[in-house]
This record gives structure tokens, sequence and C-alpha cells, in this order.
């Protein structure tokens, strides 16, 4: 996710844009860059809802 | 960018900053701690200590996991990755954090197989990629990261991955806030409480601060104009007198958290007895392991670990920063011999500890 920062930070966690979902798992957006993350949390989703993703989960759904 | 301009606009910056300064009572210092790591990377980022009047002090808190992670802790990773049939995993933030026994870096220079993931889930695929490996995920930081863990345990356990571990040292957010608050000494008057850490417990955690120690609690997002805005609800709360926990994160932050991460984190860890902190000792119930039901997947219980206490260098003065007792350029060797390159404490290693922060951002006011 965001590389500059720590990302072991408990705090740190970014937004990001779904773009497809597959399983438990979805793509997502952040700057341009797609990644992987598990949605397990916050479904149901769908492409185009903002997610709160850290370490490779999504936290929250952005209202 | 959406989500993060509007929270960077300069003039509402300084609209928040007048505001501040009408609030403020001249000669009065307020204290305000700020919990979290990520707070602490951005006032110093942002500047945002210099939009606020001498009488605002920032006081950065132990909300920084890769800080608070005692040397003991550190060596047992090592002994882990030192083991040959282990492949260990880390976030990279971990890599040159120094045990009593060197880093992990080290370790890795002297053979040990040491990769950096950027999530447990990564380090459970290569557990499925490397059958013949024992993956084990140094799991660290508050509850923002460890549902990550939580995950990662349950889908090792839905599909049978046998050779995944985690090395739980996952840290609990409430417990060093009321060490830090019946600690002799400090005065603070207001926490400015971490934005993502409540996304998962929510702003009820933070009650027994407004309800036993009478101090005001604002949670809050991470852009400056956050910060500010938190600023401005606390200085609201002491001028008038009232002594509440805010959300000012409303678009994220939810009174109760997320439900569904606090389930899974209570079906995959509990409570440990007691947990060492650096800088702050010994803390009861500030800590999670993994259940014994997934004894399987806890690296404690699958390995022989050292497990020995290690004292901070006697240079160190993290401790005392952690605590907000000391600014990090007061410390004997910011700076000097305490640098990002090359750190001694771990205030100086992480990105969010605050000597780093201040040393990569803030020192132009200080000379070191």
């Amino acid at each position: 996710m965001s590389r500059d920062d720590c990302i072991t930070c408990s705090d740190q966690a970014v937004q990001a844009r779904v773009v497809e979902v597959d399983g438990p798992n979805a793509t997502v957006e952040v700057d341009g860059r797609r990644e992987q993350v598990g949605i397990e949390l916050v479904e149901p989703v769908e492409p185009g809802d903002a997610l709160l993703c850290h370490a490779g989960i999504a936290l929250e759904k952005l209202s | 960018m959406k989500y993060v301009d509007e929270f960077r606009d300069g003039q509402l910056a300084q609209k928040l900053a007048r505001e501040i300064e009408a609030l403020a009572e001249p000669g009065r210092e307020v204290k305000i701690m700020e919990v979290c790591g990520g707070h602490t990377h951005a006032i110093y980022k942002h500047g945002v200590e210099h939009l606020v009047p001498d009488e605002v002090d920032f006081v950065h808190g132990p909300g920084c996991p890769v800080c608070v992670i005692p040397m003991g802790r550190v060596d047992d990773a090592i002994a882990l990755a030192e083991r040959p049939e282990v492949m260990f995993t880390t976030f990279g933030d971990m890599l040159r954090v120094p045990g009593g026994r060197g880093s992990l870096l080290e370790a890795k220079a002297r053979g040990a197989d040491v990769r950096m993931v950027y999530s447990p889930l990564d380090a459970l695929e290569l557990a499925r990629r490397n059958p013949d490996r024992e993956v084990v995920f140094f799991a660290i930081g508050f509850e923002t990261t460890a549902p990550a863990t939580a995950l990662t345990l349950l889908r090792a356990r839905a599909e049978g991955v046998r050779n995944f571990s985690a090395f739980c040292n996952h840290v609990t957010i409430g417990p060093p806030l009321r060490a830090i608050l019946d600690s002799p000494g400090l005065r603070l008057d207001a926490f400015i409480a971490p934005g993502h850490v409540s996304t998962v417990i929510g702003t009820r955690p933070y009650d027994f601060i407004v309800e036993e120690y009478g101090r005001p609690v604002v949670v809050t997002a991470f852009e400056p104009l956050d910060i500010l805005q938190a600023v401005v609800m606390l200085l609201r709360q002491l001028r008038e007198g009232r002594c509440e926990v805010e959300n000012q994160y409303t678009r994220v932050v939810r009174r109760d958290g997320n439900p569904r991460a606090l389930a899974a984190l209570e079906e995959t860890m509990e409570l440990r007895d007691t947990f060492e902190w650096r800088g702050l000792g010994w803390i009861e119930r500030s800590a999670l392991r993994i259940r014994p039901e997934l004894a399987d997947w806890d690296a404690e219980a699958r390995f022989e670990l050292p497990g020995d206490r290690v004292e901070d260098p006697k240079a160190c003065q993290c401790g005392e920063v952690l605590i907000g007792a000391i600014k990090p350029w007061e410390c004997k060797v910011f700076g000097t011999a305490c640098t990002p390159e090359r750190p001694i404490g771990t205030c100086m290693v992480s990105s969010e500890g605050a000597c780093a922060a201040y040393y990569n951002y803030g020192r132009l006011a200080v000379p070191v």
C-alpha cells in the first residue's frame, strides 16, 4: 500500500477503490496501483466501493 | 485526489489555526498526547506543530508498534529466523529493529531466510508455494493490524495449510494509555486517539479516559486538517468544561467499531496475562496471543524460543520519549550516535517513531 510509510504502524491504512471482486478477495486500486485485499470483514463489496485497507485486508467501507 | 486534497487545503488550515489561537488561553499550556505514531508522523511531516500557538504542546504517545516491541521479542524472532527449516516473513519496518543479538537484517546477512511481506496473507501464499518450508509470520501491531493476522489464521485453518504459523506480538491500545495516565509526574490535558485502531475497536474503549481520569478525547484521522480540527475540538471541550470522547473521523469510525473484525480477533486470539512494553515495562492484559485451539498455527507453541529478557541500551532514552517525558531531541544520543541509518533505539527505526519523524522532518528548528 503506501510504501513511504511504516506499514507495521497500526494506524497506517489507505483508501482504495474496488475494481473487481473475486470470492474473499478484491482487486483494489490505489494511486494507479492494483493490489489484492481480503474483504471478509466488509462484505458485501461492489466495484466502485471505497475501502479502508491495511496490511492486505479491508477494514471498513468508507461512507 | 479525492479524500486527500480536501484535507490538506491551506486556507482551511489557516482558518483552523486562527480558531485554535482564539481558543488557547495565553500563558496556559495545554499538553495534548497524540497516541498514534501515524499522527506523530503527520504532525512533523506537515508542520502542524508550527500552526498552533506555543500554548499547545504535542506529546508523542506509545502508538508505534515497532517502537514498543521489547528487544527480547526481536531476539526470539531472530532465533526463529535462524532455524534451517524456517522461512521468516516480516513487515519491512521490523528488519532493522535492534534486538540484543542484532537485527533481522543482520540475521539475513548471515544466511537466515528472512522475507519482507506487505501482508500476512502474502506470508500464507509463500507457505502454499513452499510446502517443504515452515513459513513463520512476525505478527506485530495494534488492533488495526491484528485483524489481518486473524483472517490469515482463519484462512490457514480453513485451507489446512500446516506449514504456516504466526509469532504473535499483537498489542492493545487501552492498557498502555492507562499505564501512562497512572505514571507519576506526567501532566497531560487531553488525548488525540488513533483513527484506524478505532475503526476496528470503536470509540467505547476510550470511555475510561474521560470517566476515570477526566481527560477529553477526540478520535481523529491523519490529514493535517483532521489533526487541527481535533485540536479545536479538544480546546473547546476544555474551554467549556466538557469531558467527552468525540469522534472527528466519522467518515470511517463507528461507536462500536467493526464487529466482524472484533469477532475474527475473538475467534483467533486471547489476552495474555502480561506483556513487556519497551519504555513502559510490563503491562497486564495488554497483548494478544493465539488461542490454544489454533496452536498448530502458533509459532510460540510449535517452536522452542529463547524467551530471554533483554535490557535496553543504557544510552537509549526511548522509554522517556515513549511516555512523553522528554522530547526526541532531548535524548542524549539523538541525531549523533542514534540516526535512522544506525538506530540505537526503536523510536529512530520506524518512520512513525517520534525520533525518526523529528529527525526527518523537524530538526531545522532545533540544532542537533
